[in-house]
């Protein structure tokens, strides 16, 4: 089928019906037929009209982004999103009253097809899900919706929406005045039908109350929140992510000089958006890692469902994957050394869930289901039944093999056990195991519930059925999964540890620990090497590099173990690579008299010395099998270590640099030694993706 | 209805038993009886896809919902499909559900299921007069705001004082303890007598901590942050002479109940787990004990309150085939020593034979461990069973009172003894 209208009893409808889809994803082809409906309303003179989706959970999820991805010349960018644009305004301005009917994901462009009803009624799904996002991905909102959307829920809020690229749940979106009703998907074409019949047309108000209202429509108030919101953007984009600045100048412009004018302007920064690099890094990005929930599982057989999970050791880390996996539906069962440990453990899993129900992740309800699977014990009862274990507990070998062995005691011969260690191999963790072919790596990163990220490691000889069965786990806690072979440190840690060992070769030479951080932060890591040893804590740092660094090419750095050796702690002793008095970070100087040098101006370029040390060790992995390909590789540094996600990840920063890249690692191997000698699949010239 | 299968128990468990208004003053009931519930599923390891039916007893009902045992399932997210009910006799409630359930796999209406109960007396629930309730309902109900208004008409200003749940008996206007007076002179029960065996009741109590007993079967409860893992109620210091000390509270003139030889108001859930036998040998599970026989007799409340399990326990001896020499373990509910010490009396009086009080209340009882009423029932059966299987010893007998005059007496067996 495809997008058409029909009338039945005085009413008029919008079936939106993308053909041979799954979703309505917008391309010129569906913008062009919808139009047609449009018109055809239009001409059936109907007083009532709704607008309606025949996928399932799904309304308009936004734009086709292969179409974005690819362009160019921003010419045809601006044209498409005119046509989009002036479709719009014709179902703003047609004489019927029109009513979205809601019923999933109504995203982008979904959410500006919405916008442009007078009334919408969301259906009380989980799948409904409305807002902007188009900020995440580097573009701004161009069909309308930086001009619609703040002329209906006001100024300010509209701004924090797009910002943040908000997605509203249907409660969330009516307490925002997004949308006008909610009721239960199965009566949604009823209630918008009535509502199309019963109400009249709508002048957008600007806000739900007077303040909302004044603050949109009055120049001095609006000022104040577009300045509160462009100061925020300035200090949180670092000047490498011009979309948030681009979405409030086409919101200032639309409310100050007209609709028209505004119009006119999201669409000319949309397309200069479109076309730059950023916006196709972080497109390739979120296709890429949409890709990767099926591409996880490549070479794996079925995995084994978890209905009951078990995490041994409930400290931060322990309870943040416990409420995860509560969160995904699975019962979890805590267990600690004692009865506090476990109260502790269970409250932090309790906390984050009531966090996470007041920013509106899902409703309370749903939260005392969350908890109610959560349960916890200072032994091993209740893990006789469990699908998979994960262990939390300290980085020490002696101590996570024993956690195995009194695992495997309890556990039924097919359950997977986890181990969610940074960097010990696996194989080490597994030795003396009864079943260690059972026994996988899944390396969460902290905090659980907020970083994007499962690192689950592959051993030799493991069963893989098991890692298919942590791969499934992994992602129905909502993670973004890669599988990597085992290997001290994996990708992930191997990779962040070789750039910091860089950042403290650095340091020996003299370079200043605030300018190396510094430097970095600007170039788009979220915080400097330096500063990030101090806040893992440098006992911890040590162990990992001792870890990783086994049979390393390369001079080994001195200075964590000096400041280790000194009883320098890290932040969380008050002093490491920095002295942390209350809020105040300063250099340590005694970094430099332990190290035996005196701080001096960098020669040469910090940041290309510590990024190209990060993206050869990734293209060695690579080399050596520790990953099974360059889009695993850019997710974990993007997702998990925070590298710089408008370069796009290691293996994409190097097919943009090509040969300059190459040029400059022969150069630093000539000058530093041959840890720089560029590793094989970077030397043969080959692009990693086509 | 025929019975087809002997219903037996895999395990038991319980919170601690804390003072009410303490540890678990900001937990509903649904939360005790969710975290007892959750740990007799965890502590057997058992599937929850298997239970075919939750029975649970509460006696100070929420006014939030109407039925507790569905809230657990729910709750605890167990399987939407596992119908649940909720039952009530006073303080044999837990009795009552652990006997329902045991019927059902008795003639095979169900081979796997939850029993127990929970109270929470820091929360119970407060409601308006009849007079301002009607106000409510009615001005609810009315269309107009006159109506609405005029609903209100009738109530008087002594009308908005709120009402607690009834703790006289309805039929003789006597509280509990005055009722249990009554009983102490009927009986010539002394105020030592008593008081020795309130003493007894927290000796006993902090033995079965002390030697791990009772610790195998509470379970800690996390609130906060903070795990509760203790029983709340248990005076080790206590001595005869500070019991002797205590006033009456009930008739402070002639009284010889004190707050010490009585059970106090406590917070807690218990939760047994029952099934066929037959199914939880296919199961892979070594049955603790099996329900042999049980009984419930009741007394005119004018009476003696509290005293039909002295008739209820010769009716489940009879039908268990057993005299009470038989028995090796009674556990029997302490509303107050002197409804214990009269229950003996009677018993020997009626000829159903005599109680031997080494037998009774091995790990002391409710005086000194507390009585959420709704739970007592499981915690009794629970603790007979370990108590049974530990001394290898084949007849347990556990017996409670109840408010209305009703008792409750159920016979268990060590199959392995």
């Amino acid at each position: 089928m495809t997008t058409r209208f029909e009338e039945r009893e005085g009413v008029g409808r919008i079936v939106i019906d993308r053909p041979d889809d799954r979703i309505n994803a917008l391309d010129p082809a569906l913008v062009q037929s919808f139009g047609e409906a449009i018109r055809a309303a239009r001409a059936s003179g109907v007083k009532a009209l709704i607008v309606t989706s025949a996928k399932k959970d799904n309304f308009v999820a936004g734009a086709d982004l292969d179409f974005v991805r690819l362009a160019t010349d921003p010419a045809p960018v601006i044209e498409a999103l005119r046509a989009m644009q002036r479709v719009l305004d014709d179902l703003a301005t047609l004489p019927a009253t029109t009513v979205a009917a809601i019923n999933g994901a109504a995203l982008g462009g979904g959410c500006e097809l919405a916008l442009a009803c007078d009334w919408r009624v969301a259906a009380d799904s989980p799948a409904m899900r409305i807002g902007q996002p188009e900020v995440q991905l580097g573009l701004i909102p161009a069909a309308g919706g930086t001009q619609r959307l703040p002329r209906l829920v006001g100024v300010a809020s509209a701004l924090e929406m797009i910002l943040a690229s908000r997605r509203l749940t249907a409660r969330r979106a009516l307490r925002a005045g997004l949308v006008d009703e909610v009721v239960h998907p199965a009566a949604l074409e009823r209630a918008a039908t009535d509502v199309a019949r019963r109400r009249p047309k709508r002048k957008a108000q600007g806000g739900k109350t007077p303040a909302e209202r004044a603050m949109t429509w009055l120049a001095p108030a609006r000022r104040i929140a577009i300045d509160r919101a462009r100061t925020k953007a300035i200090v949180e984009s670092r000047g490498l992510y011009p979309a948030p600045l681009k979405a409030i100048e086409a919101i200032e412009v639309g409310l100050r000089d007209g609709m028209a004018a505004g119009l006119e302007t999201e669409a000319r920064l949309f397309a200069e958006l479109a076309t730059s690099d950023t916006a196709h890094q972080l497109i390739d990005l979120l296709l890429t890692t949409l890709r990767q929930r099926r591409e996880a599982f490549d070479d794996l057989p079925a995995p084994r469902p978890v209905r009951l999970l078990g995490i041994v050791g409930a400290g931060f880390m322990g309870s943040g994957i416990a409420q995860a996996g509560a969160v995904a539906g699975m019962h979890v069962r805590l267990r600690d050394i004692d009865a506090p440990a476990v109260a502790r453990g269970l409250k932090t899993a309790t906390d984050l869930t009531a966090d996470a129900a007041r920013k509106g992740v899902f409703d309370r309800r749903e939260a005392q289901r969350i908890v109610g699977r959560l349960s916890g014990a200072p032994d091993l009862s209740g893990f006789a039944r469990a699908d998979l274990v994960i262990e939390a507990v300290f980085e020490e070998i002696g101590l996570k093999r024993r956690v195995v062995s009194e695992l495997e005691a309890v556990l039924r011969d097919d359950a997977v056990i986890a181990s969610n260690t940074s960097a010990l191999p696996i194989a080490e963790v597994a030795r003396g195991a009864r079943r260690p072919g059972r026994v996988v790596g899944m390396h969460f990163f902290s905090p659980v519930h907020r970083m994007p990220l499962l690192e689950v490691v592959a051993p030799a000889n493991g069963d893989p059925a098991a890692v298919a069965t942590a791969v499934a786990a992994g992602e129905a806690m909502g993670k973004t999964v890669i599988v990597v072979h085992d290997a001290p440190g994996f990708y992930t840690t191997r990779t962040l540890a070789t750039m910091m060992g860089e950042a403290a070769l650095l340091l020996e030479e003299g370079v200043r620990i605030d300018e190396v951080d510094e430097a970095m932060e600007r170039f788009g890591w979220p915080v400097g090497p330096f500063r990030l040893m101090d806040e893992v804590g440098l006992v911890v740092g040590k162990h990992v590099a001792d870890t990783v660094s086994a049979g390393r090419i390369g001079p080994t750095p001195r200075a964590v173990p000096l400041l280790v050796q000194a009883g320098l702690q890290g932040k969380r002793g008050g002093a490491g690579f920095y002295k942390y008095e209350g809020k105040k970070r300063t250099p340590n100087a005694r970094v430099y008299e332990l190290l035996g040098v005196s701080a001096r101006p960098p020669h040469g370029d910090v940041v290309e010395r510590l990024t190209l040390a990060f993206v050869n060790e990734a293209a060695r992995c690579l080399d050596e099998g520790v990953l099974r390909s360059p889009a695993e590789g850019d997710l974990g540094a993007v997702l998990g270590l925070g590298f710089p996600p408008y370069l796009g990840g290691p293996f994409r920063y190097a097919d943009a640099n090509g040969e300059a890249l190459r040029n400059s690692l022969r150069r630093l191997a000539n000058a530093l030694g041959e840890r720089f000698t560029p590793a094989d699949c970077l030397r043969d010239g080959r692009r990693f993706y086509q | 209805m025929q019975t087809v299968a002997r219903p037996v128990i895999v395990g038991g468990f319980r919170t601690p038993f804390v003072r009410a208004g303490t540890a678990f003053a900001h937990l509903d009931v649904l939360d005790l009886a969710k975290a007892a519930t959750g740990e007799a599923l965890a502590r057997t390891e058992l599937d929850p896809a298997i239970i075919d039916e939750v029975v649970y007893g509460n006696v100070s009902r929420p006014v939030a919902y109407h039925n507790l045992a569905r809230e657990i399932v729910i709750a605890l997210d167990l399987p939407r499909g596992i119908p649940a009910y909720s039952v009530g006799m006073a303080c044999a409630s837990a009795c009552v559900a652990i006997t329902t359930a045991a019927d059902h796999i008795a003639v095979g209406t169900a081979e796997v299921a939850l029993a127990g109960g929970a109270e929470s007396l820091s929360n119970v629930p407060i409601t308006y007069s009849p007079e301002l309730a009607r106000a409510f309902v009615g001005a609810s109900q009315a269309k107009t705001l006159p109506q609405k208004v005029t609903s209100f008409a009738q109530v008087r200003p002594a009308d908005l004082a709120p009402v607690a749940p009834g703790i006289r008996e309805t039929s003789t206007g006597l509280t509990m303890g005055e009722s249990a007076e009554r009983m102490a002179a009927l009986n010539g029960i002394s105020r030592a007598e008593q008081d020795r065996w309130a003493l007894r009741s927290h000796q006993l109590a902090a033995k079965g901590w002390d030697d791990g007993r009772l610790a195998r079967e509470v379970s800690p409860v996390y609130v906060e942050g903070r795990a509760v893992t203790m029983d709340g109620h248990i005076r080790r210091d206590s001595t005869i002479e500070k019991l002797a000390s205590l006033p009456p509270v009930f008739d402070r003139a002639h009284g010889t109940i004190s707050a010490a030889n009585a059970s106090p108001l406590t917070d807690g859930a218990a939760t047994v787990v029952l099934m066929s036998e037959e199914r939880a040998k296919a199961l892979g599970y070594e049955p603790i004990a099996a329900i042999r026989s049980y009984a419930y007799a009741a007394v005119d409340p004018a009476d003696q309150l509290l005293i039909a399990p002295a008739y209820a326990i010769p009716l489940a001896l009879k039908r268990a085939r057993l005299s009470l020499d038989q028995i090796d373990v009674i556990e029997m509910h302490e509303a107050f020593a002197a409804q214990v010490l009269s229950t003996f009396k009677v018993l020997e009086q009626n000829g159903a034979g005599h109680v031997d009080e080494e037998r009774v209340n091995v790990m002391g009882g409710s005086i000194a461990l507390g009585h959420p009423f709704g739970a007592t029932g499981a915690r009794l059966v629970t603790t007979l069973a370990n108590e049974l299987r530990r001394r290898g010893a084949r007849y347990g007998l556990a017996s409670a009172c109840a408010a209305g005059g009703n008792g409750a007496a159920i016979v268990l067996e060590n199959l392995a003894a």
